[in-house]
């Protein structure tokens, strides 16, 4: 394991052991400018600072009360972080989507299942040979700097403003399969598994 | 064995969170059953959480630290405790806690947000019934643009011939059915586009059971409509 990441899973696991005050707060500072530009940049500025503020609140809360369920053996720290991030700004979005239909229409109901049920947490934890893993998120590493303009701008869209296939699309005025054949020419380079 | 799945932009859009909820809904459900995928979303996932990490960084409030830890010590017992020991505290906040329902064994292998829904059995689910071996249960995922529904046919009956008026994904839980293209079994992920007109047939020796969410102008929705619409 790289050095930086070891650091911050035994962080992490002091937290979950101790309670300690100390090593989370090490983690927020280096996580919480992140969750902050990622919570920005979905759907434009446009927001404004409180969500992106409660989204940082809401991830580094869920950070220290799941702590315990971080796998070190099993996951990377920033990854799980990143997918905190991730179900934080989708529940975050999806009660403010209830918030205004509910208003339209007053008409209360509750939701049959919630974003973790879908967006399932230890979706990571499958990647059977550790090692391998490893290997692979150093050189996933050195391979994303080496990506054309063009590839990396696009999963940049996909991943941190929240927009799908479609929109990106759309946006960028490129034809669907343009975006999809874009994307899995970035994933082979990768070398990723994916290849359909 | 799962033969259909979803194709690299619903992944990636799943792993990126992007993805409408009822479709995926619909990825999560054949993750349950298809380890290949949950090794490719990891994958994607890992891609997700470096281009997370090489982002140029945005300064938080300065209180927001201290608005963090005040949030917390408002909070009772956390994860690191015993599962037990949570209930007990948030009883002792006054919280109801519901006791899980009693999930009959039908139910026990399905994907979890579906288990949930179902409340722990399908038969306490509402369920509109079009002719003989055909029912669906619609679930409110409060979207507007698309319709959701649990399909349950019968062993040997048939869904009514219909024709989609948008894309529809279907994934199959349980059983196994047939239509005039191929054999498909549990865990299949299967996309169909707006136009198609097919009559599925569930296998003689198991009920089947679907989930499908249908993307489609609001009039062609509803099953009963869907199922007018040829006849106009
Ligand atoms: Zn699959």
């Amino acid at each position: 394991m790289n050095e930086a990441a070891a650091k911050w899973s035994s962080l992490l696991e002091k937290v979950a052991l101790h309670s300690d005050r100390n090593a989370f707060q090490q983690l927020f500072v280096h996580f919480s400018p992140l969750i902050k530009a990622f919570a920005n940049k979905q759907a434009g500025a446009s927001r404004g600072e409180n969500f992106s503020e409660e989204i940082v609140q809401e991830t580094m809360i869920k950070v220290w009360q799941k702590a315990a369920s971080f796998n070190i053996e099993k996951a990377n720290a920033s990854t799980w972080i990143f997918t905190i991030a991730r179900n934080t700004r989708i529940d975050l979005l999806r009660k403010n989507a209830r918030h205004f239909q509910n208003k339209a229409t007053s008409d209360q109901y509750e939701d049959a299942f919630d974003v973790d049920d879908i967006w399932v947490e230890n979706e990571n934890e499958d990647v059977f040979n550790q090692l391998a893993k490893q290997r692979n998120s150093e050189m996933l590493h050195e391979s994303m700097k080496a990506l054309p303009e063009e590839q990396s701008l696009i999963l940049r869209k996909v991943y941190l403003e929240d927009k799908s296939h479609s929109e990106i699309a759309e946006e960028l005025e490129l034809p669907l399969g343009t975006v999809k054949s874009r994307v899995r020419l970035a994933l082979n380079k990768l070398s990723l598994s994916v290849d359909r | 064995m799962t033969k259909y799945h979803p194709d690299t932009r619903f992944l990636t859009d799943y792993s990126a969170g992007s993805l409408p909820e009822s479709q995926a809904l619909c990825v999560a459900a054949h993750l349950h059953y298809c380890p290949a995928c949950r090794t490719k979303v990891s994958e994607l996932t890992q891609v997700g959480s470096e281009i997370f990490l090489s982002q140029e960084r945005e300064e938080v409030s300065e209180d927001c630290f201290d608005r963090i830890m005040a949030k917390l010590s408002d909070l009772p017992a956390t994860d690191t405790q015993s599962e037990s020991s949570t209930s007990a505290s948030l009883a002792a906040t006054g919280q109801v806690i519901e006791p899980e329902p009693a999930k009959d064994k039908y139910v026990n292998d399905l994907p979890r947000a579906i288990q949930k829904l179902t409340g722990g059995s399908i038969e306490k689910m509402r369920w509109r019934k079009i002719g003989k071996s055909f029912r669906y249960s619609d679930i409110n995922m409060g979207d507007d643009k698309r319709e959701t529904s649990l399909l349950h046919i019968k062993a040997g009956g048939n869904v009514p011939k219909h024709q989609h008026g948008g894309d529809e994904i279907t994934v199959i839980l349980k059983g196994s059915f047939s239509d005039q293209e191929d054999h498909y079994h549990v865990g299949d992920y299967i996309v169909r586009t707006s136009g198609e007109m097919h009559t599925p047939v569930a296998s003689q020796d198991e009920d089947c059971l679907c989930l499908a969410t249908l993307d489609a102008p609001i009039v062609m929705n509803n099953w009963f409509y869907r199922l007018l619409a040829p006849l106009f």
